[in-house]
């Protein structure tokens, strides 16, 4: 048996490659991310020096830089960088699930249910803060759970799902029209920033939703990896590998919708995040290991890089989700002919 | 190999939805030997499979395993002794062949067990049996037909399991390939001892490689026992509808069929 050693060797190589790959990976969006984050603490309309920065987070107080970086900048770039991170994870997530790059939640209307969940709570029912929050959660999963129940015939089918999801959304973008249009003025204003998805007007606490949100939400994601991983070989192959694929869908559709509204309560639907942040995930780790943190790092990226150019490299100043729309569409144009030509995975 | 599974289908009605494809089927499968489902298209084979592979709740009786019901143990326990090939396994784009054989340890891993060295032996040994360890860095998608289906044979073997359900292994595969697929099964099921079960179309190779054979018939078992006593020109009429001459294979002395046609006859006078 000499040769079952050097199979062995290769097999074991082989594994810590993929492992060494993965984390090299996840290491270099840590730091774009880090990187991000910086360049928005420091260098905005004007230039804060380093070391003023770190001065106004350790608290103390700095003439000039403690406004600027403490109460504009660095909320700014909190609630970009959290939000990111829940709509990529979220994002793969469902992509993952259904092994296609267009279920993602922005697609298949669970976003622009959380959306008109939302824009309800705020013209409407003139709520703010957690109960948004809540409500758009729960109208999210309502959402979520009727474009399931709608596809379901025999086990739901990822193309059908996609299809019933788009129509949904569509319903629900008119609905989210109809509303704006019976609001006030200054509502509809407020709405309509609000609808573009932006981090402009961030609070620091505003975080903690998010925080918590992405604790137990994407803790339950994390706890679901490898069932996820086995999901990517079809329904069958997952089962007979011992995934319980029923349980498994509910787990992610949940904890995927909840970090989706709770983002979207937050800063309003930031356009394509969620579903470009898994396809380009992918392209860096390849197979060499899970999606979701990767993701979650480059929907960060997306957010932080998005808003700062939105902000400062554009002649005028546009609000992050206008960016990343700018960015998405494209994306999804190739997407729709490359599925028609040889049918999507991700 | 010292302790064998046993599974029994006892009285099982299945189907989709309202439909009913199976009809009370009762079937005890041997330990450590390879068993082929027959029959015509659209009788019930694949989903007698599927339900005994427990991708399919049954709507009556149960498929028990070691005296009990697949569908009642929990799915991760299972799959350590039941494995499973479904017909269209789905590979990652752009997996190479030592990850995806890889993946058939999932179920002897929990939420944050540790990799093992157990492991990556199960996967060099599956790798080995199957011959594709040329293959290992390999991508699944610029191999052939042939290769790509010993691919998945090692990765549910590397799941190592006693029992393999095979969802017709054979079909897109040219005859050559067939014949190799199915010399591993008995390599498989003549080593590591391993019962088979496996739905297949070709008669004859069913024939040849089965130590069992259960022609089923519009959801019913027509016929169960060693290939000699299973194909007979009635059964090869009834189950199939077919006239046929059931002759001697002259390399395995297994029976084959002949079949008749309408054409192409030698003119007897």
């Amino acid at each position: 048996m000499i040769n079952t050693n050097s199979t062995l060797a290769r097999v074991t190589s082989g594994r810590k490659n993929r492992s060494k790959r993965w984390k090299c990976v996840a290491s270099l969006l840590c730091l774009l991310a880090v990187a991000a984050f910086s360049i928005t603490l420091t260098l905005g309309q004007s230039f804060t020096p380093p070391q003023d920065v770190i001065k106004v987070l350790l608290g103390e107080n700095v003439p000039g830089a403690s406004f600027v970086v403490g109460q504009l900048r660095l909320p700014r770039a909190i609630i970009s960088l959290l939000v990111g991170m829940s709509f990529g994870m979220a994002g793969v997530a469902f992509q993952v699930m259904l092994r296609n790059p267009l279920a993602s939640p922005d697609i298949i209307g669970v976003s622009s249910g959380a959306t008109a969940a939302a824009v309800f709570a705020i013209i409407v029912l003139h709520m703010d803060g957690a109960s948004v929050a809540f409500f758009s959660i729960a109208v999210g999963l309502l959402v979520a759970l009727a474009v399931y129940g709608l596809s379901y015939r025999n086990g739901a089918s990822g193309a059908r799902l996609i299809l019933v999801g788009i129509g949904v959304s569509a319903m629900i973008e008119s609905f989210i029209v109809y509303l704006l249009s019976q609001a006030q003025a200054w509502d509809r204003q407020e709405a309509m920033r609000w609808l573009s998805g932006s981090v402009n007007s961030a609070q620091i606490h505003q975080a903690l939703p998010l925080i918590i949100s992405l604790l137990v939400f994407g803790g339950f994601l994390l706890s679901r990896t490898r069932d996820l991983e086995a999901l990517r070989m079809g329904d069958d192959t997952a089962h007979a590998l011992g995934v319980r694929v029923g349980m498994t869908r509910i787990t992610v559709i949940v904890s995927a919708v909840g970090l989706i509204a709770v983002g979207v309560a937050i800063t309003g639907p930031i356009a394509f995040v969620a579903f470009l942040s898994g396809p380009i995930a992918v392209r860096l780790v390849k197979n060499n290991g899970s999606l979701l943190i990767p993701s979650a790092l480059v929907g960060a990226c997306l957010v932080m890089g998005g808003d700062y150019i939105g902000q400062f490299l554009l002649p005028s100043r546009y609000p992050v989700g206008v960016i990343t729309g700018a960015l998405g569409a494209p994306y999804l144009i190739y997407l729709i002919i490359r599925v028609n030509r040889k049918g999507g995975s991700l | 190999m010292t302790l064998k599974h046993q599974l029994v289908v006892d009285h099982l009605a299945a189907g989709y939805g309202e439909k009913t494809i199976l009809n009370d089927i009762n079937i005890d499968i041997k330990a450590g030997q390879i068993t082929s489902i027959i029959g015509a298209n659209a009788c019930g084979k694949s989903t007698l499979l599927r339900t005994m592979s427990r991708l399919l709740s049954p709507s009556n009786g149960q498929v028990l395993l070691d005296g009990k019901s697949i569908h009642n143990t929990p799915t991760r326990q299972l799959a350590q002794t039941l494995g499973l090939l479904p017909q269209s396994p789905i590979a990652p784009e752009g997996i190479t062949v030592s990850d995806l054989v890889s993946r058939g340890r999932h179920p002897h891993h929990g939420f944050l067990s540790r990799w093992r060295k157990e492991d990556d032996e199960a996967i060099a040994k599956a790798l080995e049996t199957t011959k594709t360890t040329e293959l290992l860095d390999r991508e699944i998608d610029e191999l052939s037909g042939g290769q790509r289906q010993r691919v998945w044979i090692a990765m549910a073997l590397a799941q190592e399991t006693d029992i393999l359900l095979l969802d017709e292994p054979t079909t897109f595969l040219d005859v050559a390939h067939q014949i190799e697929v199915l010399d591993l099964l008995v390599d498989l099921n003549q080593n590591r001892g391993t019962t088979i079960v496996l739905v297949l179309h070709d008669l004859n190779l069913a024939a040849r490689y089965s130590d069992q054979l259960i022609a089923i018939q519009q959801g019913q078992v027509f016929a169960n026992g060693a290939p000699n006593e299973v194909v007979t020109e009635d059964m090869i009429h009834a189950v199939f509808g077919l006239q046929s001459q059931v002759i001697t294979d002259p390399i395995s002395g297994s029976p084959m069929v002949v079949p008749i046609g309408r054409h192409k006859r030698i003119k007897h006078t």
